[in-house]
Formats: structure tokens, sequence, C-alpha cells
């Protein structure tokens, strides 16, 4: 991966190591395939699985949002 | 003939009789009013969708009519996030999610006209440029804005648009690609990185009026940066050496969107026909 930014590299890569991993799982969301993951006691979106594009546009599902997955 | 009277023999295979029973939309001996008492008031109408009144009495719920927009506004901020997750201090933008985003605003019927609003500092070559690829090869008119600053990879995606704008304050940063991480000092990795940027510079030159002499003065012009070699330019500087197509806001940028969907109305109605 190549960096193409005028921000120094150590402020944007800083804390790269100390970097926490939530683990992800798959589930649905909103009747949406979604992978998700819990940071402190709260579901969050991490990425859409859906093959519809239409998925992406919706105001609910986004890299981040607090969700209530169903399964 | 014999073959396919054979079908026959095997009942409801072929020919193929669906079940039908006229319904209510399709019964020609159908009144106007389904209660057959013409005094009473009619409490169904076909064929028209119910308003929120109705909702509100037949479902107990409300649907608070929904007025969309035919332009789609879309956010560049920060870093644009690549294959690596960047650390959390980091605001980004997440091109897995952009691009099919993309995907259904080329498909949508609804959006007519996408409006991209820039204030990145750059990020990851390959996401950037996917998302100005993206862009450039829509159908639907695009216009871009730059706020505050459109620097390294958003200069791709700033003139991947129909048509740019760039406020009086904005700034955008011109300057070589590097490599980062472990780098190995062979003239294979010059080759590489020299390689990576063609790909920027093709892009640019290839989607504005700057030239790709020009844009390797400015990315490789000394003295102007503190740290590093390259350009900042502000603004108008950005207009004059032909980068962006003109100084201008929100306002600016949607009376040009406008036009341009009024254009490609009337181009698509004249193939239509």
């Amino acid at each position: 991966m190549i960096l193409y930014t005028p921000m120094q590299l150590e402020l944007v890569l800083a804390g790269l190591e100390q970097m926490k991993h939530y683990p992800e799982r798959k589930a649905t969301v909103n009747g949406v395939p979604a992978l998700v993951r819990n940071v402190g006691g709260q579901e969050e979106l991490v990425q859409l699985l859906s093959t519809n594009p239409k998925d992406y546009l919706r105001m609910d599902l986004y890299p981040g949002a607090p969700v209530i997955p169903s399964r | 003939m014999s073959y396919y009277q054979s079908f026959d023999e095997v009942p409801g295979l072929f020919p193929y009789h669906p079940p039908s029973q006229p319904g209510p939309e399709t019964d020609p001996h159908r009144t106007d009013n389904p209660c057959d008492d013409p005094n009473t008031e009619r409490n169904r109408v076909v064929g028209k969708a119910k308003n929120t009144l109705e909702t509100v009495k037949e479902m107990g719920t409300t649907q608070v009519p929904e007025i969309k927009s035919n332009i789609h506004c879309l956010t560049i901020v920060g870093q644009i996030e690549g294959h690596l997750v960047l650390p959390p201090q980091n605001k980004t933008t997440k091109y897995e999610h952009m691009i099919p985003q993309l995907v259904a605003l080329e498909q949508s019927t609804e959006v007519e006209g996408i409006v991209v609003v820039l204030n990145t500092v750059g990020g990851d070559v390959e996401a950037g440029l996917a998302i100005a690829e993206m862009i450039s090869s829509l159908s639907k008119p695009t216009v871009s804005v730059v706020l505050g600053g459109g620097h390294s990879i958003g200069v791709p995606i700033a003139v991947a648009t129909d048509y740019s704008f760039i406020a009086e304050t904005a700034s955008m940063t011109i300057h070589p690609i590097r490599l980062n991480g472990l780098v190995i000092g062979v003239p294979q990795t010059y080759e590489y990185l020299d390689k990576m940027q063609d790909r920027v510079v093709r892009f640019v030159t290839a989607h504005s009026h700057v030239t790709q002499e020009k844009f390797r003065e400015l990315m490789f012009r000394t003295g102007e940066l503190a740290r590093d070699i390259g350009t900042v330019l502000i603004g108008h500087e950005a207009v004059e050496c032909g980068l962006i197509n003109e100084v201008g806001g929100v306002h600016n940028a949607m009376d040009k969107l406008k036009s341009l969907v009024e254009d490609w109305k009337s181009r698509n109605e004249g193939i239509m026909q």
C-alpha cells in the first residue's frame, strides 16, 4: 500500500501497533448481510456484504454505524 | 407434432394454464363501487397509492412522504483508506463502501446528477484512483467542489468529474509519491515508484486541461513546501494552471450541475426517439 498524502506519515500511522482488533462476524442487519463487531458492548457495522448496490445507499447502513444484528 | 402432443398427457405441464381467477381489477363486470350500495362511501380505490390520511386510518401508521433530491452528494473527507485500516485518530473515507454506492447511483432512476465535495488530505493511491475512475466513468453529470483541501490523491478525484470547482481559499498539494514501509534500495524500486506516479499523472492530465509537463513541473518544484518538494495551489492558481475549471462554491456547483443535468436529459431524450 502506498499512502499519497502531504500529512506526515508518523502522524497518520501513529498508534498503529496499539490498535485493538475486535473480532468480526457475519450477521444480518435490517435484512442485509454484513460484517459486524462488538466494540465495548455496542454492535458496530464494519462492512456490508450485500451484492445489491441499493443497500449501500441506505441511510442506516454505513461503516461504523451502531446496529442491532438479528443473527 | 407427436412429440409436443406427448406433453399434453401430463396435466398442468404443457400447455400451461395458470389458475386465473379474475380479481377486482380484471373483472369486466366490476361495478365502480365495490360496495353494492351506491349510497355508501367508497372505501377502496383500485390503482391509486394510499395517501397519508388513509394509511393512518387503515394501518395506524404514518409514512412521512420523502422528498427526494435528484442530486446525490458524495463527500470525500480525511484520508482515503486503502487496503490497510488506519489508526482511529484518522478520519477516513472507505472505498469499499463508496464503490458500490457509485454503482447504485449509476443505476438509480431518481438520481440525475452527482456532486462530489472534497476536503481530503490524500490517502491510498489505489483506493483514490479507484474512486476517481468510478466517478469519471459515470454516465450521469458530475461536478466536484474542493472546499478546504484536495491534496495528493484528492487531485485525481477532483478532476474526475465533468466540471470542477475550487473554493477561493482551498488548496491542493501536488507532490511526488514516496514509498512507505520497507523499501529496498534498488533501481527497480525507483521504477515501481515512477510507474505509480505515472498512473496519477496520466489520469490528471487526461481529465483536466493541465499538460503533463506542467503537472510534473508542479510536482517537482523546490522551495515551496517546508518538508517536501512540490507545490501548493490555492484557489485561482489551480484554475490558472488548468487543473480545475473554475473558482466557486456550492452555489456555482449546483447551478452548473443543474445545467449539465438538463443537457444530459435532452441528450437522452434524443437517443430514445
